[in-house]
């Protein structure tokens, strides 16, 4: 499964493709179960040059609740850094950053072969 | 004729340019040609002997100063720049100008973009063949931005220090 | 300090102007992506995770209290309230607009700071040792030749485009405070036996992917040659340096394959035929920066203060801080006062704008409107009267900027790391605060003295893990973060690259092998050695035995 991430041109913030917009919820983003599907709304990002900079697509994968990326890099993209959690998505919270940040404790323990693995 | 821009008494002028560049498999045509480094070690004898201008093309990595014997008969030196990002002409046009007393036409070719126009005029360039859609109207205003440099190079420009030097600017 | 005049400001405003345009044609949708990305980082505007960075250059890590104070309100005002000072004397911004980035650098170019080149294959922003003018051991004042290599440097047109980034370090002691082995150029004043000042000239050192030590190619260049001397070592990098690999670009690997002593042939025959007199600087101009640089107004004092002394007596707190953070001045009766931006618990080089504020006001209280930036990521007073000492130490407390741990153990250098870097393969910040945590007793870290982690995100080596004593590489296994330890690096006089201590570690295995790391050399130690030299003793065998043998 995939997901289209970019970051917006007039400020950086991080977003996701809904299938009809930009957001800056990973719990938007849409989820594509085919590659033809997710490659295609990759190209029509790209000629969005004008609202968003270096879309490219990202792997996620269900966790505890829901879902998360797969890489460590972009779950701290959907969260915030970790040294300042006051900042970033994370600082305006929700159920959505909350199965995040459980990834990111999955990834510490056991929990987080699955999603290894799966990359 | 192919267009390019010419720099000429402080300007950007769009100019004729009535060189042919010829490949190295190609038979040398009539008129005023550029040929790359190795024919010209071959063959630039006898095509300078037979009356017309003549240019050299050198790569990025082919040392000017291979040219130092036939310099002040060339017509041109056309200095290339593979990618934006390969500033390798740059030096060889300044040991051109400032070494080696080269005083004829000069001219970048290759990924050349107005957002280079200051380092090129600077380094003793003369003409280009611009890689984008840029003007010489555009070149001129790039070129006019800085009104100052930290530094001499080919463009005989007065660097700050001598500026200072002469008291023209004031501690503020 | 050197002050800008109208050329230098005019230079700013011309290049803010260029920027704001080149801005607004890429919002406008004028230009792509691929066209502005390069002019972009031309202006230290960098995409990082979360935002856009910006990489404020801080030339020679020298600052005025009217610099520090812009820099804190453009935090407030455009960023989150504080910023991120590098091991290269830079301050980056994390959480930029793009739509702001002109404003800010118009705020910047007011008192005198920019951008510039602090990204691209260009000559980046210059360091110098950060007790210049402060330390007796200094044959001059370094920060003049910075000044002079900073000016000729800016929009050099023949080196705005190296096969890959450009790095020159400048010190003028004995003792190496400003790493320079480890740069492209290190400069290094000297004086010969009648008295005349020379460089010493290091080329070819450098981190990163191949690390190296640079070596000396000439060990006496007159002052007045500086600068057609680096465009002769620069035009033979520009013109034969690696462009098809960007893991072999850097001069380093130039001056590898030739041999330093072929290196140093080619620029000595590049030199002798430059016109020296077109680039160098007249006398004129070098005694104009000079005078930026002159001394101003120290006291005759005497060596002791009586008010610091009762003080420290005192306090013990006080007492700890003079011991760790304050240095001996070359004028008696002045110190040089560190302040730590490594707060326990803290990121490493971080400082808020109020802390920034602080510093502005007893900069231009204390120290002669003056402030540094060290490559360890702290902050420095310079000129301290003794008897002011005990005013700034209480000043410091109330901002959270006396943490008394300069050279110890939790004196941590870390990168920004996978935290914002786009560039990382994990985290280094949270690794830094896991380790001072363990260390945040006072006394354990006096007792186990001298001891320099350093942390880097990514094989990048921003945060110099080669040359720590104990240095922390993040690797990136299988996409969770591990970390690879060396152990034996130096920046110093005695510079010199760490030994992988072994297979790298997870995450959570990293403080406690330093802790395992600390207690062999607490065991081992003789007297009066510093973990780098009990390691240099015994070896690595009994550290990678700690930390090895309970792995399984
Ligand atoms: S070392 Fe790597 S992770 Fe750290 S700041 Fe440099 S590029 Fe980023």
């Amino acid at each position: 499964m995939k997901a289209l991430t970019a970051n917006r041109l007039t400020d950086g913030e991080v977003v996701f493709w809904t299938g009809a917009d930009w957001s800056e919820r990973f719990i938007q983003a849409a989820v594509f179960e085919e590659s033809d599907v997710a490659e295609g709304a990759e190209a029509h990002a790209k000629s969005q040059f004008t609202l968003v900079v270096d879309p490219y697509l990202i792997e996620v994968a269900p966790v505890g609740g829901g879902l998360a990326p797969v890489s460590y890099r972009e779950r701290v993209r959907a969260m915030g850094p970790t040294n300042k959690p006051d900042h970033g998505k994370q600082a305006v919270g929700g159920d959505d950053i909350a199965v995040l940040a459980g990834a990111h404790g999955a990834a510490r323990s056991k929990g987080r072969v699955d999603l290894i693995r799966r990359k | 004729m192919p267009r390019l821009i010419r720099w000429r008494d402080g300007q950007a002028v769009w100019a004729e340019d009535p060189f042919t560049d010829v490949d190295d498999d190609q038979p040398v045509p009539q008129g005023d040609v550029i040929v790359s480094l190795a024919r010209f070690q071959r063959e630039g004898r006898t095509l300078l002997g037979e009356g017309r201008n003549l240019g050299v093309r050198l790569a990025a990595d082919e040392a000017p100063e291979s040219l130092i014997i036939d310099l002040a008969r060339l017509a041109v030196v056309c200095l290339a720049f593979p990618k934006f990002r390969d500033g390798r002409a740059y030096s060889a046009a300044r040991v051109l100008r400032e070494r080696m007393a080269y005083t004829g036409e000069l001219r970048a070719v290759g990924d050349v973009v107005l957002d280079l126009a200051v380092p090129v005029l600077r380094c003793g360039f003369d003409t280009v063949v611009p890689a984008d859609s840029s003007s010489p109207d555009q070149w001129t205003a790039a070129a006019r931005r800085f009104r100052h440099v930290y530094q001499r190079s080919a463009d005989g420009r007065e660097p700050a220090f001598a500026q200072r030097a002469k008291g023209e600017m004031s501690e503020a | 300090m050197y002050r800008y005049d109208d050329i230098d400001r005019e230079m700013l405003a011309d290049r803010v102007a260029e920027f704001r345009d080149q801005c607004g044609r890429r919002l406008a949708g004028e230009m792509t992506e691929d066209q502005f990305k390069p002019l972009r980082l031309m202006n230290g505007l960098y995409l990082q995770l979360h935002a856009y960075m910006l990489r404020i250059a801080i030339p020679y890590g020298s600052l005025n209290a009217a610099q520090l104070r812009k820099l804190a309100q453009v935090s407030r005002t455009y960023d989150r309230g504080y910023g991120h000072f590098t091991t290269r004397t830079n301050l980056q911004l994390h959480w930029i607009k793009l739509k702001d980035a002109p404003d800010i650098l118009d705020e910047l170019a007011g008192v005198g700071l920019h951008a510039i080149q602090t990204s691209g294959n260009c000559i980046r922003n210059l360091t110098a040792d950060p007790h210049a003018g402060a330390t007796a051991d200094e044959v001059d004042d370094p920060r003049i030749w910075a000044e002079a290599i900073r000016q000729w440097s800016t929009f050099h047109p023949e080196f705005s485009f190296l096969p890959r980034k450009f790095k020159i370090a400048v010190t003028a002691s004995p003792k190496d405070r400003g790493a320079i082995r480890v740069y492209d150029i290190g400069l290094r004043l000297h004086r010969d036996d009648e008295g005349a000042l020379n460089f010493e000239v290091l080329v070819g050192g450098g981190l990163g992917r191949l690390p190296h030590l640079g070596p000396v190619i000439r060990e006496r260049l007159p002052v007045r040659h500086l600068l057609s001397y680096l465009q002769a070592i620069l035009r033979v990098y520009n013109r034969h340096g690696r462009r098809d690999n960007i893991h072999k670009a850097r001069i380093k690997i130039l001056v590898a394959s030739l041999g330093a002593t072929e290196f140093a042939r080619q620029v000595e025959e590049e030199w002798s035929l430059t016109d020296k007199e077109a680039v160098d600087l007249p006398a004129t101009e070098l005694a104009r920066i000079r005078a930026g640089f002159a001394p101003a107004g120290f006291e005759t004092l005497p060596p002791l203060s009586a008010t610091f002394e009762s003080a420290r007596a005192a306090d013990p707190a006080l007492a700890r801080f003079a011991r760790r953070n304050v240095l001996p001045h070359k004028h008696p009766g002045y110190a040089l006062v560190n302040i730590s931006l490594k707060s326990i618990g803290e990121t490493p080089g971080d400082c808020s704008a109020e802390q920034m504020d602080v510093v502005a006001d007893l900069a231009e209280r204390y120290s002669m409107n003056e402030a540094r930036v060290t490559y360890e990521q702290n902050l420095l007073l310079p000129h301290v009267k003794l008897d002011d000492v005990p005013a700034v130490h209480a000043a410091l407390v109330d901002a959270g900027l006396a943490t008394a741990n300069i050279a110890l153990i939790s004196d941590i250098i870390a990168c920004p790391g996978l935290d914002y870097c786009a560039l990382a393969n994990a985290r280094a910040i949270p690794i830094a605060q896991d380790i001072a945590r363990r260390f945040a007793d006072p006394a354990l870290a006096e007792t186990v003295g001298e001891l320099k982690i350093k942390i880097s995100g990514c094989i990048n080596a921003c945060g110099h893990h080669h040359v720590g004593h104990i240095g922390i590489l993040g690797v990136d296994k299988k996409g969770e973060e591990f970390y690879q330890l060396s152990l034996g690096g130096s920046a110093e006089d005695d510079a010199a690259l760490g030994q992988v201590l072994g297979p790298a570690l997870s995450a959570d295995r990293v403080a406690p092998a330093i802790d395992q790391l600390v207690e062999v050399y607490l065991r081992e130690r003789r007297e009066g050695e510093r973990f780098i030299d009990t390691f240099r003793r015994a070896g690595l065998a009994p550290f990678k035995e700690a930390v090895y043998a309970q792995a399984h």
